[in-house]
This record gives structure tokens, sequence and C-alpha cells, in this order.
């Protein structure tokens, strides 16, 4: 250090035409010592969490994303009160009363033609004149309930075996690593599209847990075929933190295997996770109404995909019909997207150039 | 390098056959007999007891599993005769089984379907590079500008939508309701016939995949190149007077390009081993597309041949990436 600062002292006598804000910032950084005692701050002792939050506070659009994906959280959680309180319902509405036979069975009142109709704020399906709201309502629900539920499954998948892999090594290690390549190869659209109606025909002929076993095939699906990426994560950070003195002296001192992978290693893997989780959650939400959309998965028709489907045919006569949920899910799923890699910049803000 | 190759190319028989089977037991232990959807077409719905029956025997499916596994293993080698209720059908080598939906054998509807679906892949990926790469050299050259940050903000809103919906969207809107000329008029027609019409129906779904895809090669490439543009060698090259040019694109970008081309390669291999998606969207008759209608028909054979396609894409993909790799950058040792 004396040594350098020695040299640009040189280096800055001999050549007088070289910027002074270049020298004066170097010669700064070459004696940090020389500050006097008084002017040094209180540190304040923060976690890498506390300093990611700081940071995320500050960042206007991930606050923003923040809030609209609140504002969906809340619409999934109250959609019983909320379709209550618009006095809607998922049920089928009265076809013959409500929709117009003359006009490709449109609805008479409210959108596309009517005006605004305050029974139904969304209007009314063309077909089966059911309520739209109450349907996006629960659509919404489907999508994040589905896509949480996966999302928890998946990484608690992920971040298990990534854990046993990396930190017992060896022939687990290859077995673990042979799996997770295994999964990557797997055409993964082709065969959520087999796995699905397989498990949903299960139980097709009970009638009263054939709603909850769509749901739960569904989310069974998506982890299945969504955890590779967390695993391979953990198992890079435990490899590299394997080898450091801190679990070195955990082992020295008897420390259980177990208990050095949740007390010791996995506080030092949240930031990566939360990164990874925060990002998988808006794919599972894509992918669910994907499925829905190809025809496959949530076939009760209360999914946003689902919606999408049957609507792309009234683009032009509907469109509000097909907008509806069709904006639900890129609102929602951009915002998550733009949250999550807000929240990549806050952990590493290395990442941010 | 070579004893590599051959270890490689045998893991990769492994996850190949790992992934027929599973398949093969999908259906097999699946809620209804596999014989039922092919005894339902032939009999025109009137599929009673005992022609399920007849047709479990006829197709094998009394036997226990491995032993027709065993005899489809064979077949894709060597070929095998089919009976089909009392359909007798040659199937040569490589024998994939016969569609009972289409009545066609699976290898020859694959080989037929195959060009769609590599035109749609090639093109599309094509554009991923083609855009993705000048842009994120643009952008890394301009770090911290305005256009930087726009384009960076732009694709990340970009690559956030989900890709189905952005595709769905152009479909509508470019072909059905503005019907833009040329672009508007979407659709498969074989490059043999009218290669003219090949590019022109198949440049919105080119067009999609490119635009969506390529945000992420911007971002890639962009990151690499800001880290190759801050080292050492960089100022040296800079310094020794080259050419900016020169100093970008044969010392900056022959780096960065090294994790683009990892990533290249495994999209590449998604693509070709089904766009499902944009074949649906633009109606496109490539092996997405059929893979699809197989599975709502529950064709089993076809089924399962559009799931090892993808396998064997997938894992030589992969391995040619690797293989790439090696060359690129002199520093990786294959063994």
């Amino acid at each position: 250090m004396d040594w350098q600062t020695h040299c640009l002292d040189e280096v800055s006598m001999s050549t007088p035409t070289m910027g002074s804000e270049t020298v004066g910032h170097l010669s700064d950084e070459a004696v940090p010592g020389d500050e006097p005692p008084a002017k040094k701050r209180q540190v304040s002792g923060k976690s890498p969490i506390q300093i990611a939050l700081g940071r995320l506070r500050k960042d206007k659009v991930a606050m923003t994303c923040f809030t609209i994906v609140m504002f969906f959280v809340l619409i999934a959680i109250f959609a019983d009160v909320l379709q209550n309180l618009f006095d809607v319902t998922t049920e089928p509405g009265n076809p013959a009363q409500q929709l117009n036979p003359m006009n490709e069975l449109l609805p008479y009142k409210g959108p596309p033609s009517g005006g605004f109709d305050p029974e139904h704020p969304f209007g009314v399906a063309p077909k089966t004149a059911t309520d739209n709201l109450a349907v996006w309502l629960a659509g919404c629900r489907t999508s994040l309930l589905i896509a949480s539920l996966a999302t928890l499954v998946a990484s608690i998948i992920g971040i298990t075996l990534g854990l046993i892999a990396g930190f017992v090594g060896g022939v687990v290690d290859k077995a673990i690593s042979f799996v997770i390549d295994f999964f990557l190869t797997v055409p993964f659209l082709l065969m959520a599209l087999t796995l699905a109606p397989i498990i949903n025909q299960r139980f097709a002929l009970k009638p009263d847990l054939y709603e909850k076993a769509q749901l739960w095939s569904l989310v069974a699906i998506l982890a299945f075929f969504g955890w590779m990426g967390v695993a391979r994560l953990v198992r890079g950070e435990v490899l590299s933190l394997r080898e450091r003195e801190f679990i070195l002296s955990a082992r020295v001192i008897g420390m259980p295997t177990t208990r050095i992978m949740i007390k010791e290693l996995l506080p030092n893997l949240v930031a990566p996770i939360v990164v990874a989780v925060s990002l998988m959650l808006p794919a599972f939400i894509a992918a669910e109404a994907g499925l829905a959309y190809l025809g496959i998965g949530i076939t009760q028709g209360n999914s946003w995909g689902q919606t999408i489907l049957r609507a792309s045919n009234y683009y032009d006569d509907y469109a509000l019909y097909f907008w509806e949920p069709l904006l639900g899910i890129v609102i929602l799923v951009v915002a998550l997207n733009l949250l999550g890699d807000a929240i990549r910049d806050a952990v590493d803000p290395k990442t941010r150039r | 390098m070579f004893a590599y190759i051959v270890k490689r190319l045998l893991a990769g028989m492994v996850v190949v056959v790992l992934i027929s089977i599973a398949v093969f037991a999908l259906f097999w232990y699946g809620p209804e007999s596999p014989a039922r959807p092919v005894c339902e077409s032939k009999t025109g719905g009137k599929c009673t007891p005992e022609r399920l029956a007849n047709f479990e025997k006829s197709l094998g499916y009394d036997n226990p599993i491995y032993e027709e596994y065993g005899k489809y293993a064979k077949g894709v080698f060597v070929g095998r005769e089919l009976t089909i209720g009392t359909q007798r059908i040659d199937c040569d080598a490589p024998c994939l089984g016969y569609s009972f939906k289409n009545n066609t054998l699976v290898w020859d509807d694959l080989v037929k379907r195959m060009p769609a679906t590599v035109s749609v892949a090639g093109g599309g990926a094509l554009l991923y590079l083609l855009l993705g790469i000048p842009i994120g050299v643009a952008a890394a050259r301009r770090r911290g500008s305005l256009t930087d940050k726009v384009l960076v903000s732009s694709f990340l809103v970009v690559s956030s939508v989900p890709y189905y919906l952005f595709a769905l969207l152009a479909w509508i809107y470019c072909t059905l309701v503005f019907e833009i000329p040329v672009l508007g008029s979407s659709g498969y027609t074989p490059f043999t016939d009218n290669p003219w019409k090949w590019a022109t129906g198949l440049l919105l779904p080119w067009l999609c995949l490119g635009l969506f895809g390529c945000t992420q090669y911007t971002r890639y490439t962009r990151g690499a190149m800001v880290e190759a543009l801050s080292e050492d060698y960089i100022r040296t090259a800079k310094a020794k007077g080259l050419p900016a040019s020169t100093v970008v694109y044969r010392h900056g970008l022959r780096s960065a390009l090294v994790p683009v081309v990892t990533v290249f390669g495994i999209d590449l291999g998604v693509l070709l081993a089904g766009t499902i998606f944009t074949e649906k969207i633009f109606e496109i008759q490539g092996i997405g597309l059929w893979g699809l209608n197989a599975v709502v028909a529950k064709d089993l054979q076809v089924v399962a041949a559009t799931a090892l396609f993808g396998a064997v894409v997938m894992v030589i993909s992969n391995l040619v990436v690797d293989l790439i790799y090696s060359v690129l950058d002199p520093r990786v040792r294959l063994s």
C-alpha cells in the first residue's frame, strides 16, 4: 500500500498534466487511516437481508410492483368475499334470457354492445352467460394458489436435494446430479400434458374429490419439473461453503450433519434462495395458465388460461371478454418478474452494472 | 476426447431409455386400459368389454409391461410386425409403432412433420442470435447511457410477458384483425413447394420467437460484454491502437460469446424438441402440435414417439454444446 502511494506520488509529480481528480481520488483511497477518529460514523450492525430490504424500499419500480402483487394477493385471498360483495357467482347464468341468439349468443345487456351493466361489471360470457367478474376473481385465486403451492413444494425438494448433494458429496452427489440432469432433459410440456389427464382421470369418478385432485395434480406436476434450478443453485453454493472455516469448525466440535445443514448452511443460502423463489413464482403462474390454455390442467373453467382459450375466438366481437384474463396474467406475471429482478439487484448489487 | 464423447453418449442413452419407459409406464398404469381409445375409435364408440379384451389381446396389452416394452424397444432397432384388430402391418426399423388415430406409421409421420418444426425452430433460434447479440453488444458499449437503460428495461418487460400470450396477441392482431400484408399471412408451406411462401408464412412465428427469445440473449451478451470490456487485455488492445470494432468484436465478443453459446444450444434443443405453443397458435403441423393432439386423443404410440424424439434432441444438443464449449474456450478441458 505504501509502495503504491509512493509510486503514485512520484507519478503525479512527474506528470503534472494528469487529471487532478484521478490522482486526488487515488491518494484518498490509499491513506484511509488519515481521517480523524471524531469523523467516524457510528457503525450499526445490519444483516445482509436488512441491507437488501433497505435497498428494495428505495427502489420505486420494486415498490410499485410489490403494491400490484399485493393487490392481486388480496383479491385471491378475498375472492369469495368480493364475489358476494358484487353479488356474482361462477355458476352459469340464464342463457335463454341473457344472451341474444341472433347475435352469436352475445349478451343483450352490458359489454360488448349494451353499455355498462351494474349487475355484471365485467360482463357475462357468451354461450353460458356466466359472470366474468366471478370467474376472473376465482381465476386469480386458482393462479396464485397453484403457483404458490408449487413454488413451496419445488423449493423444499430443491433445497433438500441440493443441500444433500452439495454437502455429502461422493456417490450421493453423483446420483442426485444425474437425477437433476435427467429432469432437465425431459421435455416438460409434453410430460406435463401426458401426466395431467392421467392423474385427473383417476379421480374423474369421484366428483367431490375431482376439483381438489386437479389442483394437487397440477401442483405436483409443476413442482416435479420445477425444482432442478434451485437444487443446482443450492448445490453449487454448498460446494463452496463446505470448505469454509465455520463449517470445518462445526464439524470438528462434532455437530451432527443435519444440524450443520440447517443451522449453519441454510442461513447462508437465504439470499440466493429468495432470488430463485421470487422468479419461480411468476414462471409457475405463466405455466399454469399455459397448460390451461392448451386445454389441460384446470378444466373447471375458473382459470385465466382456460378463459383465454375460450375467449380467443371473441377477440373482435367481444374484446373485453378476451382481454380481462389476459391482462390479469400479464400484469401479475410482469409485476412479479420485475419484483424478482429487483430483489436480485438488492441482494447482489453487482448484477446491475 | 473420444472416450468423453462415448461416455456422454452412453449417459444420454440411459436418459432416453428412462424417458421412454416413463411414458410407456404412464399409459400402462393409467386409469384406463391403453387399448380403450384404440377400441373406441375402431368400433365407432361401441366398445364392449369383449371387444376391449379382444383389442387388448391383439395389441399385446394383456402381457406383462416389460415384455411389451422389450418388443417396442426391439422394434425401434430391427422393426416388427404389428397387429391391430384384424389388421396386420409391417413396421420396418426404426419402428415407433402405429397411430390408430391417423392410421399411419408413427415414424413416417415423424419424418413428415420434422421439416415444419425444424423450420420454425431454426428460424426462431437464428433470430435469437441475430437480434440478441448485436443489441447486447450495443447496450454494453453504451453502458449507463439512456439508450442502454431504455433497452434493458424494455427488454425486461417484454421477457416478463408469458410467451404464448405474446404470440397469441401477435397472431390475432397481425393476421386476423389488421391483416398486415406479408407478415400477416402466417401458415406453413413446405420449402420445396414454394420457398417464398415458406419464408413469408413463417415470418410471424419467427419474429415472435425471435423478439421474445432475444431478450434473454441481449441480457447475457450485455452482461458478458460488460465484464469482458473491463478486462486488462481490452485496455491493452486499445492501447495498441487497434480500431474500436476490432477491440469490441475480435477481443471482447469472442470471450463474451462462450456463455451465450451454452444457452443457445440448450434453447435450440428445447425448440427442436417441439414448439408446442407456436405450432398451436399459428396452426403449423409440426411435431409439437402432433404431440399435443396425440395427448388429447390418448394415442400412446405418438406420445411416446414425441417424448422420445424430444429427449434424443435434448441429449444431442447438450453434448454438442459441451464440445463447442471446449473449442471456444481453450481453458475448458473435457474429461
